[in-house]
This record gives structure tokens, C-alpha cells and sequence, in this order.
């Protein structure tokens, strides 16, 4: 596969802060790479240098095969940006703020309405974003960012503190692009969106990679599969069990526990992308 | 730079640009102003430029004269009226014709003394030694030198009010739409993290910058234009005045864009512009009041934008007069371009944080 994103030896300093701190990774064209990390940990930095909104101190970042200080104009002209704060043009219609990027972008056989109908904006294309919801401004910005067809899209936080339509709507136009050959870059860290839509997940924390693979094989790595039985002892008090799934006596407990307790429930558990950053790298991902 | 970016920015600023109280006070503080300089103190529904004459012959130039349209005419019957009539500004100048002025014209010399009233208007002064070296050209036949030689009658440090105030009255035409709407539409946009995401689309910051630039420059230039237009100085040197203008407007665009890219909230950029007023309006101020030292002048860059406009609409000077202050004019703006694209090329790097 192609490589749509080289970054080798990524660095940014503030002063004597060093917020990105030698990075190096790849992601292949058509892959969704989830980038995680708590508050601080670097990912606004390190997406802004891939962007081309900052020029990094040391290494640099391929995109698409160019140079994204030395080639900039030809990096923006095929990403699209999804920032996590709303910034649009609010005293404009939706529809106008797509025309204006559509135009930057010099898009001749732009479809606005098609895109508001894509993010669930129908009917309301002609509205004053200012009187947009949070979750409609949410998506205007991911169509927004869809306006040039880009083949790396960077979304920062798309869901963050929108309700479950909403969300579900960006979280299937994230599929459709990926479907379509774009490359996601989804900044985010709400593990639950990460692990159902990452195909790898990057962990990140004061500003170095700590780990980077697919969710599932980081948490064969790091996590511990368990069966959780919940029992009733003689007492009559209930009692939490937990059985580690990937043991050699798995099968022996399992026959032991039912045979021995009275058994009211039972489930399988999975660690989580949290647990496994917690595990990696001290931090919980939501400081 | 890609023009065609630039003319969508351009437009988006004129349409959808923010129509605040940044933008009103621009249009309609410096239209007001002047019409209330010139209500109060001058041109607008005043009298044409009058002159007053004794005649001691028979000269023709009164005949001459009395066809004039852009002057009035008083005749006077003794020299002690005529100066009477200066002294309390009835008539803007007076002049005594000599018995033998037409044998004097045909000498090859004028020399004709002139009694001013302390009290008129520049342009009125422009507009009457224009029509009488005019009219004394067409009776001699010949481009004779015409000297006038001036005697002031009343108060001559009193210059009227509606041309003391004419610099303060363009200045704020230029400088407050010239630098207050790009400085305004840049904090807008950085409150708003509007230009971040035209930061990551095919827009540089420099073409962004231009744009802004443009619209503050085009409106600083038209409002500094109209105020001319309605304090009726806008003469024969128009398209050397636009230039100085434009220049200005130019100047103002600058200093906008340099307080737009560090200022970060409308408040601060109010604060600053009352401090930096100042600054921006000291050569207005000084030539408001004569009696200051009028050096002082010299050392605010604004001073090579107005003295220069003054110069070519109120003191009728050709260019040739003005080029020292206007080359001086040139390197201020060159410099400050030199500033802006330095920062530019900061904010599209490293430096400079977009956001407000």
C-alpha cells in the first residue's frame, strides 16, 4: 500500500516546552489512524505541523510524497481540516461557507447541497449558522472539510460533546471517506470512537509516541481478557469473580466455578483502549 | 500570491465581511465631521471668493473681472472703504488699481499691492490670484509676471477654522477605515479561529493579509477622497492628491495590519487606537494651532500624508513642490511593507499564534 503520511523525527518546541518530541510514523493511504492522547499531550501541535499551520523544528512530514514546509500549497490543496472548535463564518448561510472554501479550493464542479444533504443538512442550507445547533455546526465542519474531495482528511475531537445522531452521522461519512480511498486522521480522546472506527490507534503523552498498533492487537499486548461472574454466597451477599480468559486453566475454573458457586451472571471483559493507556503511559486519557 | 484567491477573499470581505460599529464609524464619522467643519466654519453654503477693487482710472480689468464666475466682485469708491471691507472680511482681498495700469501693462511688469483679510480661506486666496493673474494675461496679450504683494489686514495669525481642521478631518478619513477595518476583520477572524481554517486551505496568510488590506485601502481612499470633496478642496491637482491618498491609504493598511496580527480583542484595539491617535493625528493637531512650532510636525510619519494633501488642495502647489515630503512618504510605506511581509511571513511559520 501506499504511504499517505510519512512523519520522521517530528519535533516543536515552545521555548523550552517540547510539545512534539521526535516523532515517526506512517500511515497508508485509506487507513483511519486514531491519535489519542489527554489534554496537552501534543496532538493539536503535531496535526498543525502536519497541516502545514506550523514549520517544525527538527524532522520532517510527508504527505502524499511532498514535503509539507517545502510543498505546502500542493499539501492544502488535497487535505481537508475538521477542527474541534467551531470556525465558521457564522453571519453566513451554510451553503456560502461552502461556496467561499469551494472557491479557495477551486472546485468547478462543486455540489454544495449535496454535501449539507450527505451530513444531514438538508433543508437548511440557506440558514445563518448562527443559528445552528452545536452538533449542525459540528457537521457543516466536516462537510466543510469534504468540499475539495481531499485524500487526507484530519479530524480534531468530531464528536466531542455532540449527541448520539450527530455523532453517529460523522462517524459514517468517516467510513464513506475511508471507503472512498481518504486517509482519516482522528484526533480524539474518546477511546469508544477510536477502537470502533480506528484501523491503528496511535497513543500519545508529553509529546513522544508511546504505542502504535490496531486496538485489537494492542490490547493482546497490554490487556487481559476475563470472564466476570457475578455469585450468590452463602450468606446470601453476591460476590464479583473474575476468570482470566487467556490461561491454560481457563477451561478448569469456568467447570470449577459453576460446579462449586451459584452463579447469577456472567460476561466476558475486554480492556479498553483507556486501560491500555493507562497501562502504557500512567496517564488516563481524559486529564 | 494568487490573484484569484485574493479577489474571493476581496469579495467575501465586502459581502460578508463584519458590518459592525468598526465599519459605520468608518463611512460615517468622517462624513459627518466634515460636513460639521464645514457647516460651522466654511465652504459649504459660502459665498464664492470675493474681491473688492478701487480703481483710481479707468481700467478694463474691472469689465474683465466682472464677468468672472468663480469670483464676486465689490467696487469700491476710496481706499479707505476698500480697506475697511478687508479688515472685517466682508471681502476676502482688496487691491488698488493704479491710474496708469494700463499703461503699466503694457510696460512688461505687474506689481500691484494686495490688502488680504487675516482671516481667508486658503482656497479663496488660490482662487482669486488665480482669476486676477488669468484676467490680467487675456488684457495684456502676453504671460506678463504679476507680482502681488500682500497686506494683511485684521488678524493674520487666525486662519479659519474649516482649514485648520481639514487635515484632522482627511487624516481621519484615511486612518480610521484604513486601519480599523483590517485591524478589526483580522481580530474578528482570529476570535472566531476563522482564519485557522482559512489558514489550512489553498489561502496563504499573505493573500489574506492582501485582501484585508485591499478593502481597508479602497475605503480609506474614498472616504479621504469625499471628505475633500465636501470641504470643497478637491482642485486641479486631483490625480496627484488621489496619489498621495492612495499612498496614505496604503500606510493606514499597514499600521492596521500590523495592530490586527498582534492585537487580540476589539477592546485592546480601541485602547490602542485612542493611544495611538495620538500618534496618528499629531501633524493635524499641530497645524491646528499656528502658534505651535510647526516642526514639530515633521516627526510623525502622518505629517508626509497630510502636509503633502494640503500642500496640492488648499495651498493650489504643483507636484514639484511636494516631491521631498512625498519621497519621504514612499520609503515610510516601503518600510512598512518590508514590516508587514516580515510578520506575514512569521504568522504563516512558527511564531505567531493565529488564534486570539
Amino acid at each position: 500500500m501506499n504511504k499517505s503520511i510519512i512523519v520522521e523525527n517530528l519535533t516543536y518546541r515552545y521555548g523550552e516546552l517540547v510539545a512534539v518530541d521526535h516523532i515517526d510514523f506512517e500511515v497508508e493511504a485509506g487507513e483511519i489512524l486514531g491519535f489519542l492522547g489527554p489534554n496537552g499531550a501534543g496532538k493539536t501541535t503535531a496535526v498543525k505541523m502536519l497541516t502545514g499551520q506550523l514549520h517544525p523544528h527538527e524532522g520532517k512530514a510527508i504527505l502524499l510524497g511532498y514535503d509539507v514546509v517545502k510543498d505546502t500549497p500542493k499539501v492544502k490543496a488535497q487535505i481537508g481540516v475538521c477542527f474541534e472548535q467551531p470556525n465558521l463564518y457564522e453571519q453566513m448561510s451554510a451553503i456560502d461557507n461552502l461556496k467561499l472554501f469551494a472557491e479557495l479550493f477551486s472546485v468547478n464542479d462543486f455540489n454544495g447541497f449535496a454535501l449539507l444533504k450527505r451530513v444531514g443538512l438538508a433543508g437548511r442550507e440557506k440558514d445563518r449558522v448562527a443559528n445552528y445547533s452545536k452538533g449542525m455546526k459540528q457537521r457543516l465542519m466536516v462537510a466543510r472539510s469534504l468540499v475539495n474531495r481531499p485524500q487526507i482528511i484530519f479530524l480534531d475531537e468530531p464528536t466531542a460533546g455532540l449527541d448520539p445522531v450527530s455523532s453517529e452521522a460523522i462517524d459514517n461519512i468517516i467510513l464513506e471517506e475511508r471507503e472512498r480511498g481518504a486517509t482519516i486522521f482522528l484526533t480524539t480522546h474518546d477511546m469508544w470512537e477510536a477502537d470502533k472506527l480506528c484501523d491503528r490507534v496511535a497513543f500519545i503523552n508529553q509529546g513522544r509516541l508511546a504505542a502504535l498498533d490496531a486496538p485489537r492487537n494492542l490490547k493482546q499486548q497490554y490487556g487481559k481478557r476475563s470472564l466476570i461472574a457475578e455469585v450468590a454466597s452463602t450468606s446470601g451477599k453476591i460476590e464479583k469473580k473474575e476468570i482470566r480468559m487467556d490461561s491454560a486453566d481457563t477451561a478448569g475454573a469456568v467447570e470449577n466455578l459453576f460446579s462449586k458457586e451459584k452463579v447469577i451472571t456472567i460476561h466476558s471483559e475486554e480492556a479498553t483502549l483507556e486501560d491500555i493507556f493507562i497501562k502504557v503511559t500512567g496517564r488516563r486519557l481524559s486529564e | 500570491m494568487n490573484l484569484k484567491r485574493i479577489w474571493i477573499l476581496i469579495k467575501n470581505e465586502i459581502f460578508h465581511g463584519p458590518k459592525d460599529v468598526v465599519l459605520v464609524m468608518s463611512i460615517v464619522m468622517p462624513v459627518l465631521l466634515a460636513l460639521f467643519v464645514n457647516l460651522a466654519f466654511g465652504n459649504i453654503f459660502s459665498e464664492r471668493a470675493a474681491l473688492g477693487i478701487y480703481d483710481t482710472g479707468d481700467s478694463q480689468l474691472i469689465a474683465m473681472l466682472e464677468s468672472s464666475e468663480s469670483i464676486n466682485l465689490k467696487i469700491y469708491t476710496n481706499e479707505a472703504n476698500l480697506m475697511s471691507a478687508v479688515e472685517n472680511g466682508s471681502v476676502d482681498m482688496g487691491i488698488v488699481i493704479p491710474a496708469d495700469f494700463n499703461d503699466i501693462i503694457s510696460s512688461g511688469t505687474v506689481n500691484m499691492q494686495a490688502y488680504v483679510w487675516g482671516e481667508i480661506p486658503s482656497k479663496n486666496l488660490v482662487i482669486i490670484g488665480t482669476v486676477l493673474t488669468d484676467t490680467i494675461y487675456e488684457l495684456s496679450g502676453a504671460e506678463l509676471p504679476v507680482n502681488i504683494e500682500t497686506v494683511a489686514l485684521g488678524d493674520e495669525s487666525i486662519m479659519p477654522w474649516s482649514d485648520r481642521l481639514l487635515p484632522l478631518v482627511v487624516l481621519m478619513a484615511i486612518f480610521f477605515g484604513g486601519m480599523m477595518i483590517p485591524a478589526s476583520s483580522l481580530i474578528n477572524e482570529k476570535n472566531r479561529h476563522t482564519l485557522e481554517a482559512l489558514n489550512v486551505s489553498p489561502a496563504s496568510i499573505g493573500e489574506i493579509f492582501t485582501a484585508k488590506g485591499t478593502v481597508g485601502a479602497i475605503l480609506a481612499l474614498f472616504m479621504g477622497i469625499l471628505t475633500l470633496i465636501i470641504s470643497g478642496q478637491l482642485n486641479s491637482s486631483f490625480l496627484s492628491i488621489v496619489l498621495i491618498m492612495a499612498l496614505g491609504a496604503v500606510m493606514a493598511t499597514e499600521f492596521g495590519l500590523l495592530a490586527g496580527a498582534y492585537i487580540k480583542d476589539m477592546n485592546t484595539l480601541f485602547a490602542f487606537w485612542k493611544f495611538g491617535g495620538l500618534l496618528l493625528f499629531g501633524p493635524a493637531v499641530v497645524y491646528m494651532f499656528p502658534q505651535m512650532p510647526q516642526w514639530i510636525g515633521y516627526i510623525f510619519p502622518t505629517f508626509y500624508v497630510i502636509k503633502p494633501v494640503i500642500d496640492l488642495s488648499v495651498n493650489g502647489l504643483g507636484l514639484g513642490s511636494i516631491i521631498t515630503n512625498l519621497t519621504i512618504l514612499v520609503i515610510i510605506v516601503i518600510v512598512f511593507a518590508l514590516v508587514v511581509s516580515r510578520v506575514v511571513s512569521r504568522l504563516s511559520t512558527r511564531a505567531l499564534r493565529l488564534n486570539g
